[in-house]
């Protein structure tokens, strides 16, 4: 008996594509509907960061980090300001560390609904995705309370923060951590629970622990292939060091476990936040910094736990107000290396999913 | 405390290697020459008690007059970091490819063939990965001139096959 072969297709998928998060192109070679082959092509939103933070004072280049991860707005400052500051040596007050975790945590909540609502969404499911999107607004309206804009924040300064969140901020703070449970409960029931959904993502594009590592794979991705590892927790920068909480570990290596995950840190997160309302003190939110931020000559190389990812800044200064080389090191451009490896055999609608639970930002990846 | 171990095992990496070792905020760096890249960094990984086996991140960096390519090392199993700097000769930037022991080198290195030129021996897809295919100049060395609006204005044409 012989079997007929299908005729190869060569399938363009993006930029301008509803399931590819921003403007990402794969090209797909198809044999019937399995993937024999993907190349993905990227740079469409590529705004040169590196190039511009060369002509641009250390303070000037804080809005342009906003633009990286544009759903986590305020790590990126903080890695970055992060960065400055231990390159020139600031230590900066207790209370701004103190909110620096609590928009850091607050951002990362933010990010992993949007991580499972857009999940949802490639799986067609509408009514998950208006679930989350519509919890996320309250987060949203405390950045607008405190920093005036709701996407990108940029409140953290070279030392400190740049204003104090307004008397409203903490009641809608607190309601909103009341009302958590509740939500996680929602999307449990409305996209986890759900036949069809766990049908399309469970053992869907295993990644296993040994390639994960080989690919320099980091954050929730490679803690959903079994790797019990968190900067959080392995390098407490700031004052990680000061809370109570676990690092989510799973073992299932597919897409399922690589959504899910972020329901147990969203989980985490809420403990984070409880505690630094709990214990945030009185007293100024920043530290005295020269009026021209000239750091000695020098380099650093920074990473925080950015929600998609270690998110590291490598600073070189030459003594100059301006740097000489800045480097981004952003997670999603670094975890989007599986997409090709992972996905070959898989379904044309398998590789919706696994690039949907890599949550990859187009903004972090084209930089 | 587990900085002078480490310490320790670098340097005597570094002999092997011909490399020098300093420390700049507390953080190790190991400054070898771009021939003797594969072999520091395989030394790296098997440092033992202290292995530098998690490649974190890559990247190029002009330093006017030599190219240097970046290698931040770290491990999943303990503190130790170490930087690895190759330095690259910049008339004819040459360096051996590392995605033979990390399949992670893959993008960033074709980001730093991209951004600096730099061209990686034994890389599987050595292409641009940000610019387009036919983008002239390498946009992160410090020569690099930025075009002038009048240049920027053109209409790129599609060429055929992309």
């Amino acid at each position: 008996m012989t079997i007929a072969n299908t005729e190869e297709l060569l399938l363009n998928m993006g930029p301008q594509h509803p399931s590819m998060h921003g403007l990402f192109r794969m090209v797909v070679n198809l044999e019937g509907e399995t993937v024999t082959k993907i190349e993905p092509k990227i740079g469409y939103l590529h705004r040169g960061m590196e190039k511009l933070a060369e002509s641009r004072t250390y303070a000037q280049f804080i809005p342009y980090t906003d633009r990286l991860d544009y759903l986590a707005s305020p790590h990126n400052n903080w890695a970055y300001v992060q960065a400055v500051e231990k390159l020139m040596g600031v230590e900066i007050p207790e209370r701004a560390e103190y909110l620096r975790v609590i928009f850091g945590e607050l951002a990362r909540i933010a990010s992993h609904q949007v991580c499972i609502a857009s999940t949802a969404l490639d799986m067609a499911g509408w009514s998950a995705w208006s679930y989350a999107f519509r919890d996320r607004e309250r987060i949203c309206d405390m950045y607008e309370m405190t920093a005036g804009s709701r996407l990108t924040v940029n409140n953290m300064r070279i030392g400190g923060m740049s204003n104090e969140p307004p008397p409203e901020f903490w009641p809608a703070l607190k309601s909103f951590l009341d009302d958590t449970p509740e939500m996680l409960d929602e999307y449990n029931g409305i996209f986890f629970g759900n036949e069809i959904a766990q049908g399309r993502l469970k053992s869907v594009g295993i990644l296993s622990k040994e390639l994960a590592e080989n690919l320099s794979i980091t954050g929730p991705v490679l803690r959903a292939s079994g790797v019990n590892y968190d900067v959080r927790k392995a390098e407490p920068y700031s004052i990680y060091d000061r809370f109570d909480f676990n690092v989510p570990v799973r073992y299932g290596c597919d897409s399922y476990d690589r959504t899910i995950i972020r329901m147990d840190e969203i989980v985490e997160s809420i403990k984070i936040i409880k505690q630094a309302v709990r214990d945030i003190p009185e007293g100024p939110i920043m530290a005295k910094v020269p009026k021209v931020i000239k750091p000695p000559v020098g380099e650093v190389y920074h990473r925080v736990e950015n929600p998609k990812g270690e998110l590291g800044f490598y600073i070189v200064s030459d003594g100059t107000t301006k740097p000489a080389r800045l480097r981004i090191r952003p997670a999603t451009f670094i975890n989007l290396q599986m997409l090709p490896i992972v996905s070959l055999g898989w379904k044309i609608q398998d590789v919706v999913a696994i690039f949907a639970t890599l949550d990859a930002v187009l903004g972090e990846v084209d930089k | 405390m587990e900085n002078k171990v480490l310490r320790e095992q670098v340097e005597k990496l570094a002999t092997q290697v011909n490399g020098e070792v300093e420390e700049i905020l507390g953080e190790l760096i190991l400054k070898v020459k771009a021939s003797y890249i594969n072999e520091t960094l395989k030394g790296a990984k098997s440092l033992a008690n202290t292995p530098c086996d998690f490649l974190h991140d890559l990247c190029g960096l002009d330093a006017v007059d030599h190219l240097e390519v970046i290698y931040q090392l770290s491990s999943l199993r303990g503190p130790q970091r170490l930087r690895v700097k190759a330095i690259v000769d910049r008339e004819n930037p040459v360096i051996d490819s590392v995605t033979g022991i990390w399949q992670g080198a893959n993008f960033l290195e074709r980001e730093a063939y991209d951004m600096f030129g730099i061209s990686f021996k034994g890389h599987p897809n050595l292409k641009r990965i940000y610019m387009w295919d036919d983008f002239e100049g390498y946009p992160l060395r410090k020569d690099y001139v930025t075009e002038p609006i009048e240049v920027r204005n053109i209409v790129r044409t599609r060429i055929e096959g992309e």
